[in-house]
């Protein structure tokens, strides 16, 4: 029933790293967001897993508050995108570039 | 015990608070206080003088205090189980006690007689004045109840500022400012090798503490504690313990030979007569140059063990005694005159110290005090009354017209000239005691200052009678002598204080009179006999290297000293009247020539010092300079270039797309797995 | 597919795709798992036979004593204090959200001329002209 804990391990790798490539290959910002809930998914997928592991439900509970902060960070993100677009026209985030150097 | 000495910090405050009001006064622009301030300053001072009073009753009581007040830093020293503490502390002895008297006096009538010499002279800027004397005042009474040496020194440097601060108080002239500059430089150059000789005593001892306790005694006491071997001192340079503390003792005189104004740091205070008159009485004559005599008697104690030390102390102040009184046989200015018989009569305490006579140097401060304030106030009336005219030549026949300046003035000079029964003849004269049997008793550094102390004596008598003929007798030789301007009472009254003070204050100490009738009249010594036992004058006998001899037993050698000085004195007082007590008197000095030149020009001392400076120091500092702009600013201008160079390069990597920074975070995790895994062996 | 701007009106894959550092992001999983397929890990300890999960969470995030509750309950802590702050904390986001998303014609609101990096007061200023 339980598979081995790498296999989780290796689970929740892959989805986060779907994540970082998502991250690093797109400039929409709306798939910015995608890209951080993929990634924050797969912080819950280990969270359940050494639940499991350790026979104690604190790491459940806890991916619960995560997916409750996941919403709140998305309702800020589009937000944050609402007001990119009005200041650039645009939200391609590599336009934004005006608050370097 | 809520006793008097809760007080003592008091003493040192009041004056400070009457400073922090002039200060506002000044920095407010307007006129708020009546007399320019002068009254808070007397309030002030006047307080303190009852304070200090109680203090000396209680101490007369027996009782004396030591305690620290606050503790500003703490450190562990390597090696060492006790902390180093810097300390401001508050010491009440009979020594200290006695100076509290004396500064608050005299600071008290100073202020008092300038309301007379300043206010009603119409002087402007008088808050900051008062200020000025408000905080000298405190540092000079913090400097006394000390109970540090780093305290000391921090005192130390604050009534030097003053003394700057006071000297260039007429700052829109040509003259006071450089005196200033002048006066505080090599006064500095002084207290540079005391900074380094106080920082020695930390490094020696573990503490700066004068008195102490008996677990944790003060540095005197453990000095004598690491020559019997109980105690084991740190020393430096390789040397051996007696060796280091002659070392760390003539450190520290560095400081007093600047302040007290001896051979050869003196030439600041014959300069420092530019200041106001009142400043020349309080501060450069009765209080501030006594800090470093003061500071040689308060740690006596760590002088005593080192006969070197001491030998220097003779010599240096012997040869002063001597040196700057021939230069005041030729000034034609009557300050002038006196601040040479200041740096002289300086040399005589210094020569007493170093000679043993700690009573006697006490005694003579104590006198000396009262008597120089009185002339330099007398003095001050004078030029008053000359419409600041200094000049002695263009003064005469005062006498009648400034009856009560003339009588007070006569008191001091006779008291400066050691004429009998005066206040000056018994100090000087138990200095002069003092080293003569100890000298006798095979000390020939001391036999040598004991000549040049009694050759002082006659041309102290000189200088001082000729200062008075030419200025009170005679006929007037000049419109404004003629018709001085009067002086009120707020100067004849701190003149007549003086005056009394100057002919009476011999009553004290009558050693002398000790030796001859075997009556117990040396209260002095006997004030200075309480106390703190390792502070007491019989335990500085015990441990100082000298010891008596006489010529033909101690009364014989008392009178035969005392008819010497005397003798001396009076022909020199006999030479000044032939000379100068004449209705139109000449330069008689101009007779001596070449030799005249050379002593009006003070042995050219200010020129050889001024072509050291040019000539050594200038060039050296030249050297440095270069140094430092090539080398030191090179070399970081070098490090920062660098920084520069690569910041602006680096900065490129802060393109804004946030990709970038992404894939950057990325990167870098992945490579410190990478490198924490192998490095830690659980990957690969 | 086709690149044709005349294709008709259909969805298109947006050209905006780089692989090149999506590599970064490939070593980094390489990384991963090969770590995590190195360890070694014991037998996992499991849920107690029978007990209710959903039940033992809803215990859990408000602090109820699990000796007070009949039958098997699966062990955790109390989590009612992060329960209270992650609902203050999206209580903030959507005031937050609501506050950035808010139109920029709602003229004089502080943080419509904030948010614009400042743009809006400059052309008022200088007027127009970017």
């Amino acid at each position: 029933m339980f598979a081995p804990p790498e296999a989780y391990l290796v689970l929740s790798a892959a989805v986060f790293c779907i994540g970082v490539f998502g991250l690093l290959t797109r400039k929409n910002a709306l798939l910015f967001l995608m890209s951080v809930e993929l990634m924050l998914n797969a912080a819950n997928i280990n969270l359940v897993a050494f639940s499991f592991y350790w026979g104690n439900v604190t790491g459940q509970t806890f991916s619960l508050f995560t997916m409750a902060l996941a919403a709140a960070e998305v309702a800020i993100g589009i937000g944050i995108i609402l007001v990119l677009y009005r200041n650039f026209k645009d939200i391609d985030v590599t336009e934004a570039t005006t608050m370097r150097w | 015990m809520a006793g008097i000495f809760d007080f003592a910090p008091a003493i040192v405050l009041l004056p400070f608070l009457s400073f922090l009001i002039a200060v506002g006064t000044a920095l407010s622009g307007r006129d708020l206080l009546p007399k320019g301030g002068a009254i808070p300053g007397i309030a002030a001072t006047a307080g303190s003088l009852v304070l200090s009073i109680a203090m000396a009753a209680t101490v007369a009581g027996g009782e004396v205090y030591d305690a620290t007040i606050y503790t500003w830093a703490v450190g562990a020293v390597p090696g060492a189980e006790a902390p180093l503490e810097l300390t401001f502390g508050v010491l009440v002895d009979p020594l200290s006690s006695m100076m509290l008297v004396i500064v608050t006096l005299v600071a008290l009538l100073v202020h008092v007689f300038s309301l007379g010499y300043m206010n009603d002279d119409g002087q402007t800027g008088l808050p900051r004045y008062y200020a000025g004397l408000g905080l000298f005042t405190a540092s000079m009474l913090g400097f006394v109840v000390a109970d540090n040496l780093l305290m000391a020194f921090m005192f130390f440097e604050l009534v030097g500022l003053c003394s700057y601060l006071l000297i260039g108080f007429h700052f829109r002239e040509p003259g006071p400012p450089s005196a200033a500059k002048k006066a505080f430089l090599v006064t500095r150059f002084g207290d540079y090798f005391f900074l380094i000789g106080v920082v020695a005593v930390f490094a020696t001892f573990g503490t700066a503490q004068f008195a102490g306790t008996e677990a944790a005694p003060g540095f005197p006491a453990l000095a004598e504690q690491a020559l019997n071997g109980e105690f084991a001192a740190n020393t430096f340079l390789g040397l051996g313990t007696q060796a280091w503390f002659t070392v760390v003792g003539l450190l520290v005189l560095g400081g007093v030979v600047g302040k007290s104004a001896q051979f050869p740091l003196h030439t600041w205070l014959p300069d420092a007569m530019e200041g106001p008159t009142p400043v020349s009485a309080l501060i450069h004559a009765a209080t501030m140059v006594a800090a470093g005599v003061y500071l040689v008697a308060r740690m006596y104690g760590f002088y005593a063990v080192s006969p070197t030390a001491l030998g220097v102390i003779a010599l240096v102040g012997g040869f002063t005694a001597l040196f700057a009184g021939t230069m005041g046989l030729v000034k034609r200015e009557l300050k002038q005159v006196l601040a040479y018989s200041t740096i002289s009569q300086y040399g005589y305490m210094m020569l007493a110290l170093g000679a043993g006579g700690y009573v006697a140097a006490t005694f003579h401060l104590l006198t000396h005090a009262f008597f120089k304030a009185l002339l330099f106030l007398g003095a001050g009336s004078v030029i008053l009354a000359m419409h600041h005219n200094e000049n002695m030549w263009d003064m005469g026949g005062l006498k009648d017209k400034m009856p009560v300046t003339y009588y007070s003035f006569l008191a001091g000079s006779l008291a400066l000239a050691g004429i009998f029964p005066f206040a000056g003849f018994w100090s000087k004269d138990e200095i002069l005691f003092e080293t003569l049997i100890h000298g006798l008793d095979g000390a020939p550094l001391l036999l040598l200052g004991y000549v040049f102390g009694l050759l002082a004596v006659p041309v102290t008598a000189f200088y001082t009678f000729r200062m008075v003929f030419l200025t009170f007798h005679g006929e007037a030789r000049t419109a404004e002598a003629e018709d001085p301007v009067p002086v009120r009472w707020n100067v004849k009254g701190p003149l007549a204080v003086l005056g009394v003070l100057a002919a009476g204050a011999g009553v004290v100490n009558l050693a002398p009179v000790k030796y001859l009738t075997g009556l117990e009249v040396d209260f002095l010594h006997s004030w200075l006999d309480g106390g703190f036992t390792n502070l007491t004058v019989h335990h500085y006998a015990e441990i100082d290297p000298y010891s008596s001899a006489y010529i033909g037993g101690e009364v014989t050698t008392v009178l035969l000293g005392a008819a010497v000085s005397l003798g001396l004195a009076l022909l020199g007082l006999a030479l000044a009247y032939r000379l100068y007590a004449v209705p139109e008197p000449v330069e008689h000095t101009d007779k001596l020539g070449a030799a005249k030149d050379l002593l009006y020009d003070n042995y050219y001392q200010d020129e050889y010092q001024v072509y050291l400076a040019n000539r050594v120091v200038l060039p050296l500092a030249r050297a440095a300079d270069t140094f430092d702009q090539s080398v030191v600013d090179g070399t970081v201008n070098a490090v920062s270039s660098v920084s520069l160079f690569s910041g602006r390069r680096v900065r490129r990597i802060q393109t804004g797309v946030v990709s970038n920074y992404a894939a950057l975070v990325t990167l870098g995790l992945t490579v410190l797995l990478v490198l924490f895994g192998v490095l830690g062996g659980w990957l690969l | 597919m086709s690149d044709d701007p005349n294709d008709g009106s259909r969805p298109r894959l947006k050209r905006d795709f780089n692989p090149v550092p999506g590599l970064a992001a490939v070593a980094l999983f390489a990384v991963l798992a090969l770590v995590f397929l190195q360890a070694s890990f014991g037998e996992a300890q499991g849920f107690e036979q029978g007990a209710s999960i959903t039940a033992s969470i809803g215990y859990a995030m408000f602090n109820i004593d699990a000796g007070a509750i009949s039958g098997a309950v699966v062990s955790g802590e109390g989590f009612v204090v992060a329960f209270v702050l992650i609902a203050v904390a999206l209580d903030v986001a959507i005031d937050g959200a609501v506050f950035l998303a808010k139109s920029e014609d709602e003229e004089g609101g502080i943080g419509a001329v904030l948010t614009d990096g400042g743009r809006e007061i400059r052309e008022k200023l200088r007027g127009g002209d970017d």
